[in-house]
């Protein structure tokens, strides 16, 4: 079990967990920033300020109750469905690939691919808004054409860790998928 | 090459004893079903498996032996390792584990394997609607898709009770509470007369929409237009599917089909009622039906004095009188015609609300198609000016248009469906253009009389032309740019027409 | 050949300059070749890039290709060799040109040159907004920047006026200017007020061994003029309508291959319909380019009638297939060919009638040399490699030079631009500078992956490739 601090693409800091459960079977989490408490007071003193002045010209109290509401609703939204505190990839030799993603609010997202259906993991590269960055996917076989790609899972997608990192990741993916095929 | 090992959960702790499941052919893995207990007989585990067999229609066997040495259980070992001898097999899996610790053992008598251990949840694999139905062609299948098929057709094992008075025990899981689910059971019991007595209200149903007075031309055109009828021809087709004999219920896509269209009734005939009670609370209808005459009034008073206006001199233009006049008092005499008839029917419209309003039973849909189609017949005059106008302006688009070609020397080729350049004479091109200024006076009054033999012949076919109400499942892709491009063409936008209907 | 002597002197020239000619190995640089045409779009413009890439990937360059997104081609995608297409996602406004804003391509193009590592941008085709935008961030960004013009322009009418005026502002801060013939130097020269020492000629290519000729595939019975291009106005379509009647109703025995797919093919088709002469004028559509030497060789007289070229690729192909040529005399298209290959006239149906007729009675005659005689000829005259060698040769020089700080380049941009519109760009230029800062500090370099190299001296591809040939 190693852990080592590594870079997302967007210069934020972020750690890889690598867990070697046996020789065929590994663990890669990659773990994301806690959300810090300064973003979240600016973002929160932003919209109570925002409301203070509109309650300030109308004089209406709905105007600074629902600004507490939209708040605290947003906070929730934001941990339960955006904030990914950490991803992680199980591979297991001859068995599948396991993907989850945990909530910051402890909701857990999991999908199970089998080995059967998978072609090979390969890092891509791709325009992401303004820039142009390498992620890491899943490639599944297409069960009619024997070479062909049906479709593609892209793995750590929230917290787009950078190429060296993916790279880490890719070789000792490579290792197992290299030994059970 | 790996072994798999498949583990029910529930067998963790069980006592030692045989382990009893199925190889899963083509891969190399194993499924356990259930661990037999000591003390058995041999002949009547093979017996017993035997007769799971024949109930489940799983190949099972006997996979190996478990131990999980208890106090004073010392000597079990080297009789488990025997028993390999008394149930022949080509692998023998030896799975043991010591009281208090996590890990698990294996064993292997011939080469080294690496293994794979997964538990699962016995439960919760056979509920899940996972497992593949058609198992004929189960070779083909992954690993996986025939563990979850393995686990879900050995149900009757699994019904075996704990507490029977067997020559044999065992351990895997089962159903706890089935008494629970009397209601399901009722049901499913009454179930069966309600279908058939659905169906044999369908069939009546459709006998009489069958009916020879309905397929005549007037009845089966309106009935194609008013959204009331197709909303009623949508919910026969659901009850009947509904109601139809289970005889691919195996099939849980079906089942989940009905389902989803029972849940969607109800929902809808639940939202139905809510606004029926609302609307016979406390004389909503009759506020209704005040209300409609006014608005319908006002409506045409507004009506009439933009006709006024532009009978005028519209924001300043200068129009050519004559033609304004007709149109207008065209148009006037229509809207004049509505008032009075809606005027004429104005003491029968609470009526026809507190009846229409009785359709909500039906579902909350069916009511609203209703409203569809009543505020479609009240605004009648307006569609018919939109009509009338828009082919207008379609037709001195295409005047313009040809005009335009006939200025660049440009001829529109019928046959091929293209632009061709020609050359005119001068006392060619004078009567053409004379022609289309002429037509641009007149042309409300004698449309085709002017059209220029060129010019690609207008489909003036009827105001309303056949066309399918998207249904649910198949909306048509229009994007907002066409929409323009018909407004501009001066095409009608409410019967939509789509490109590819059109018949050259 | 007196043209060809010319070039091969500015070519000598050219490297008399080039200090890194001391030095026995020339450096090897990153190239990003950006353009709004290449592939799948089809045209000269396009394999000029493709072809380009290809020898200068051979030569140990690194190479990337940027363009605008094709439907669902779009990321990146590895051609032939490692070239690799970055296929960027910005908005097509007209003519598979995309929208110049100035602004709106610096975040994608500023990753690419960023992760690519890129030392000189070479930027192709006047026509292209992505190739101008490109050439003015590059220079926002510190980068060197060549310019390959493939068009001629006219100086009268008001598009082409601000097109002149577009050019002139983007060109004054490239540092070198490539053209494809003389007469397009001059026109580039002229449009864009540049200075003529920065301007090299580098003709087009073609691959002689994909236009070989093939005598036994002609009819013997009677005579085919061939002609292959876009059927397009600027391609004198007008004029080729008003030829084949004429020469039609004189020669029976004359037939019309004509490939190609445009907005003028009804001008064809009409004639042919006037005149019956279906069963002589035959309509190919669109060609693929392997399709077209199929076509060639069935012809024995190549006509192009453009009323505007800046270096006629097709002729030369006409050519290397054994073909004899007839032109319009426009443009660049007198240096292409040496003068008893071709035989130019007028871009009048008169004067391109007469001709014809002298070539088909030449042609009667036999007077003609053999097809494999002129292929000959023409196989060395033009090849990929002398244009690359001639390119690199762009770059090394380019690659010494060094890139005018911001305040210098505004003040360049006055000066040479005129003081509305120069005072105009100079302001976009400093948003332009404002815009990469604010980038530069949302995505900093140093949190840009470099891209992995399929190319150059680093290259993955080439390595495998030497790897795997000597096992071959």
């Amino acid at each position: 079990m190693e852990d080592e601090s590594f870079c997302n693409i967007s210069g934020k800091p972020i750690s890889l967990d690598c867990q070697s459960h046996s020789s065929f079977c590994r663990e890669f989490t990659v773990s994301t920033p806690k959300i810090s408490i300064g973003k979240v007071m600016v973002y929160t003193c932003s919209v109570w300020l925002f409301a203070y002045t509109v309650f300030f010209f109308t004089q209406n109290t709905a105007v600074l109750s629902s600004a507490i509401l939209i708040t605290l609703v947003g906070m929730m939204l934001h941990i339960h469905f955006v904030k990914v505190d950490h991803e992680s990839l199980l591979v297991i030799g001859s068995l599948g690939i396991q993907v989850s993603s945990s909530y910051a609010s402890g909701r857990e997202v999991t999908t199970f691919i089998e080995m059967s259906k998978i072609k090979d993991i390969v890092i891509n590269e791709a325009v992401y808004l303004h820039q142009i960055i390498y992620y890491l996917c899943v490639l599944l076989r297409d069960p009619s054409e024997p070479h062909g790609v049906s479709s593609v899972v892209t793995l750590f997608q929230s917290s787009k860790p950078r190429l060296n990192c993916l790279v880490k990741i890719y070789k000792s993916c490579q290792e197992i998928l290299s030994t059970c095929k | 090459m790996v072994l798999k090992i498949f583990f029910p959960q529930c067998c963790n702790r069980a006592d030692s004893g045989l382990l009893v499941g199925r190889w899963v052919s083509g891969h190399d893995s194993a499924v356990v079903l259930a661990v037999i207990h000591y003390p058995f007989i041999p002949g009547q585990v093979k017996q017993y498996i035997q007769q799971v067999q024949a109930q489940s229609g799983v190949e099972l066997s006997v996979l190996g032996s478990w131990s999980l040495p208890k106090d004073g259980q010392e000597g079990m070992e080297s009789f488990l390792k025997d028993l390999s001898t008394i149930f022949p097999q080509e692998r023998w899996l030896q799975i043991s584990r010591e009281f208090g610790k996590t890990g698990f053992t294996y064993e292997e008598q011939e080469d080294e394997e690496k293994v794979i251990f997964v538990h699962y949840e016995q439960r919760k694999v056979m509920l899940s609607q996972l497992h593949p139905i058609q198992v004929q062609d189960s070779e083909s299948h992954s690993e996986l898709r025939q563990m979850f098929g393995t686990v879900a057709r050995s149900q009757p094992l699994f019904f075996m009770d704990k507490y029977d008075d067997g020559p044999l025990k065992s351990t895997h899981w089962q159903s706890e509470g089935r008494e629970a689910s009397i209601i399901v059971e009722l049901l499913k019991q009454a179930s069966a007369p309600l279908c058939v007595l659905l169906s044999w209200l369908l069939a009546v149903w459709t006998w009489i929409c069958n009916v020879r007075i309905f397929t005549v031309f007037p009845l089966r055109f309106l009935a194609s237009k008013l959204s009331t009828c197709i909303q009623l021809s949508y919910r026969t087709e659901h009850l009947r599917t509904l109601s139809s004999p289970k005889a691919d219920s195996r099939l849980s896509s079906s089942v989940c089909r009905k389902a989803n269209i029972l849940v969607s009734v109800l929902v809808d005939v639940a939202l139905g009622v809510a606004l029926m009670w609302w609307l016979y609370r406390d004389d909503h209808i009759p506020m209704l039906a005040d209300a409609l005459v006014p608005a319908a009034d006002r409506v045409a008073q507004q009506l009439e004095e933009l006709l006024q206006w532009l009978m005028g001199a519209p924001a300043g233009l200068k129009m050519n009188r004559a033609l304004d006049q007709v149109l207008g008092r065209f148009f006037l005499y229509h809207i004049h015609l509505w008032i009075s008839y809606i005027h004429l029917m104005s003491p029968f419209i609470q009526g026809i609300l507190w009846y229409g309003g009785l359709s909500a039973c039906l579902g909350l849909t069916f009511a609203l198609s209703l409203l569809s189609d009543m505020v479609a017949l009240l605004t009648f005059h307006i569609y018919c000016f939109y009509v009338y106008g828009a082919r207008l302006y379609c037709l001195k688009i295409y005047g313009l248009s040809s005009l335009w070609r006939l200025f660049r020397g440009k001829k529109w080729n019928v046959l091929r469906q293209r632009v061709d350049s020609c050359s005119y004479d001068l006392d060619q091109v004078t009567p053409y253009i004379k022609n289309i200024m002429v037509k641009k006076h007149n042309s409300c009054l004698s449309p085709h009389a002017a059209v220029p033999p060129q010019i690609n012949p207008l489909k003036c076919g009827a105001v309303v032309q056949t066309y399918r109400t998207p249904t649910y499942s198949c909306y048509p892709r229009d994007s907002w740019a066409a929409l323009v491009k018909k407004l501009f063409v001066g095409e009608l936008i409410y019967p939509w027409r789509h490109k590819t209907t059109k018949s050259d | 050949m007196g043209q060809r002597k010319k070039v091969g002197a500015v070519k000598t020239s050219s490297s008399e300059n080039d200090t890194g000619e001391a030095s026995k190995v020339s450096p090897k640089h990153n190239i990003c070749m950006v353009s709004d045409f290449f592939y799948p779009n089809m045209g000269g413009v396009e394999s000029h890039i493709y072809q380009l890439s290809q020898c200068l990937i051979e030569k140990g360059h690194k190479v990337v290709i940027a363009t605008h997104a094709y439907g669902r081609r779009k990321g990146v995608r590895y051609l032939t060799n490692g070239l690799k297409v970055y296929y960027l996602p910005l908005q097509v406004m007209y003519n598979q040109s995309t929208a110049t804003t100035c602004f709106h391509s610096l975040p994608l193009l500023r990753c690419v040159f960023v992760r690519e590592r890129i030392t000189v941008v070479h930027a192709h085709s006047s026509f292209s907004a992505m190739a101008h935008d490109a050439l003015f961030h590059a220079k926002t960004m510190g980068l060197n920047t060549v310019f390959t013009d493939h068009s001629l322009f006219g100086f009268a009418d008001v598009s082409s006026v601000l097109t002149n005026k577009l050019l002139t502002v983007s060109l004054c801060d490239t540092n070198h200017i490539v053209c494809v013939s003389y007469t397009s130097k001059e026109n580039t020269v002229l449009r864009a007020a540049l200075n003529p020492e920065i301007v090299s000629v580098i003709p087009n290519a073609v691959d002689p061994t994909d236009f070989t000729p093939d005598p036994s595939q002609r009819p013997t019975d009677r005579i085919t003029i061939v002609v292959i291009s876009r059927l397009v106005y600027r391609k004198g379509i007008d004029l080729l309508g008003g030829i084949i009647p004429e020469l039609c109703l004189k020669h029976p025995d004359l037939h019309f291959l004509i490939g190609g797919e445009g907005p003028k093919r009804i001008v064809l088709e009409e004639v042919r319909e006037k005149y019956q002469l279906h069963d002589r004028v035959r309509l190919l559509g669109a060609l693929e380019h392997k399709d077209v030497r199929g076509v060639l060789v069935q012809g024995h007289i190549f006509l192009n009638t453009s009323l505007t070229e800046a270096f006629c690729m097709a002729i030369v192909e006409g050519a290397s297939c054994g073909l004899q040529v007839v032109s319009t005399r426009v443009g660049g298209i007198p240096e292409v060919l040496p003068e008893d290959l071709i035989t130019l006239c007028e871009p009048t149906v008169s004067s391109l009638c007469k001709g014809l007729e002298k070539v088909i009675a030449k042609q009667r005659s036999g007077s003609f040399p053999s097809p494999n005689s002129t292929h000959a000829r023409v196989k060395n005259l033009y090849t990929w490699r002398n244009v690359a060698e001639r390119t690199e040769k762009v770059y090394d020089r380019v690659a010494g030079e060094e890139v005018l700080p911001l305040e210098k380049r505004l003040w360049r941009l006055r000066s040479h631009c005129g003081p509305v519109a120069g005072s105009i760009f100079a302001f976009v230029a400093v948003l332009d500078f404002l815009f990469l800062l604010l980038l530069q500090w949302l995505v900093p370099d140093r949190h840009m992956d470099f891209a992995v190299d399929a190319t150059g001296p680093n290259g993955l591809w080439v390595k495998k490739r030497q790897k795997s040939e000597p096992g071959c």
